[in-house]
């Protein structure tokens, strides 16, 4: 018993070693997009299909908001130094404010900076094309 | 208890893991780690060894009953070993393959794979609710051929440190002759990966020839980049969700569902639904299939 909580302690001194050690190298990176053919990649492993007729990337590449045929939207938002896809649901329509898209149907509240172009993702089709 | 090779592997898993560290690093591919992910992925490694350590008298006394009640007793003779470790790598292979075919078992499962990263690391990401799902039936059928469950564990033990190292993205292929027998960090790639193509691919644990045999086999395309994780990502960091995420699902699946679908929430394949509300993993291949072939 000795042994085992022995085993138990110095595993979870080696955890918390290897978790500094991991953010002292530096892997706590901000998830960035590139390129929206980089986002259009990640948003058609979406769960249930979906196939991007359109794509804006925020400005520092944060994350992305993508629209397909049926006009439904679909976000890619950071997880760590990657992305999640989230459909949004159907009644969830973005609020642009000064070029800033702002989303708050579920989860936590998400902006992306697009310029001039936040305003074609505040209605249903607007930037299909 | 028996003899546990696992414990006198994880000084060896630790320096290796510092090793990937290092040398992803010294190649500039920060996105190969992530700190919180690590975090996850070794807390379910802790986790998980907490889990066996409480469960594993029951789960040596079950293949202890069992032996005894077999025929056979072979005994710990030196050929048995590498008998035992072959067709326990075999047991292996039918259990992954069912873990990953049918949502009970899943659900423990998908702790191994809720990772968007593929390092050393997630080699650790272990499941806390394997006893749960039952998943120690799959070796018995050892015990009852007469193998000694002392031997049955010790070669376990030993095909899950095997299964660690091919947990990398740092080595590319291995030679020929290795890549058509052993699993290797490409074959086991594939296996982790959410691309279409991919999905539910490559079960083996040490010996890739099962695949090969049973048909579920598909290499590594250099030209597919692959993407990590579960087909519908985590996106949280919080631990007690990803430990019990799927079986919440369950839960809630089968709390909603029409009762002569309830039981099929639990014994068919993930992602099934009885209104085709969502997507399995042969949906999402036939979909993509399509969009290749350009059938709409």
């Amino acid at each position: 018993m000795d042994s085992e909580l022995l085993q138990l302690g110095g595993s979870l001194v080696a955890v918390l070693l290897l978790v500094g050690l991991t953010w002292l190298l530096g892997f706590r990176q901000q998830a960035r997009l590139e390129s929206p053919e980089e986002a259009a990649e990640l948003i058609r492993l979406a769960p249930g299909g979906f196939e991007p007729v359109a794509v804006a990337l925020d400005a520092k590449g944060r994350a992305a908001i993508a629209r397909d045929r049926q006009g439904r939207l679909l976000v890619l938002v950071p997880h760590g130094n990657h992305f999640v896809a989230r459909p949004l649901p159907e009644d969830c329509r973005p609020a642009n404010q000064d070029g800033t898209l702002h989303i708050s149907c579920e989860g936590r509240p998400l902006t992306l900076a697009l310029g001039p172009a936040a305003g074609d993702w505040t209605t249903a089709d607007s930037a299909v094309n | 208890m028996p003899f546990d090779p696992v414990a006198y592997a994880i000084p060896v898993f630790v320096a290796l893991i510092v090793g990937e560290l290092l040398w992803v690093r010294a190649r500039g591919q920060p996105q190969r780690y992530e700190w919180q992910d690590t975090g996850i992925s070794l807390a379910f490694g802790i986790g998980s060894t907490v889990a066996g350590a409480i469960t594993g008298g029951l789960t040596v006394a079950m293949l202890v009953w069992i032996h005894q009640q077999g025929p056979l007793s072979i005994g710990w003779a030196w050929w048995a070993w590498p008998l035992c470790f072959v067709l326990d790598d075999l047991a292996y292979y039918w259990f992954h393959r069912m873990a990953h075919r049918v949502r009970w078992f899943w659900a423990s499962h998908v702790n191994h794979h809720s990772s968007q990263h593929y390092n050393l690391s997630t080699a650790l990401r272990q499941t806390w609710t394997g006893f749960i799902a039952v998943s120690f039936v799959f070796r018995w059928p050892l015990a009852a051929l007469g193998f000694e469950p002392g031997m049955i564990a010790v070669c376990a033990g030993f095909n899950l440190i095997y299964q660690f190292w091919i947990h990398t993205e740092a080595i590319d292929r291995m030679p020929r002759w290795f890549e058509a027998v052993m699993n290797t960090p490409s074959h086991h790639r594939v296996h982790h990966a959410v691309n279409a193509r991919y999905l539910d691919r490559n079960y083996a644990g040490v010996f890739i020839v099962w695949d090969k045999l049973f048909g579920t086999f598909t290499p590594e395309d250099h030209e597919d980049r692959i993407h990590y994780g579960i087909v519908r990502q985590l996106g949280s960091f919080n631990l007690l969700y990803a430990v019990f995420h799927e079986w919440i699902g369950i839960a809630r699946d089968v709390w909603q569902a029409p009762w002569r679908h309830k039981f099929s929430y639990i014994w068919r394949e993930p992602g099934w639904s009885h209104d085709g509300s969502r997507e399995t993993s042969d949906m999402i291949r036939e979909r993509w299939s399509r969009r290749e072939t350009g059938d709409s």
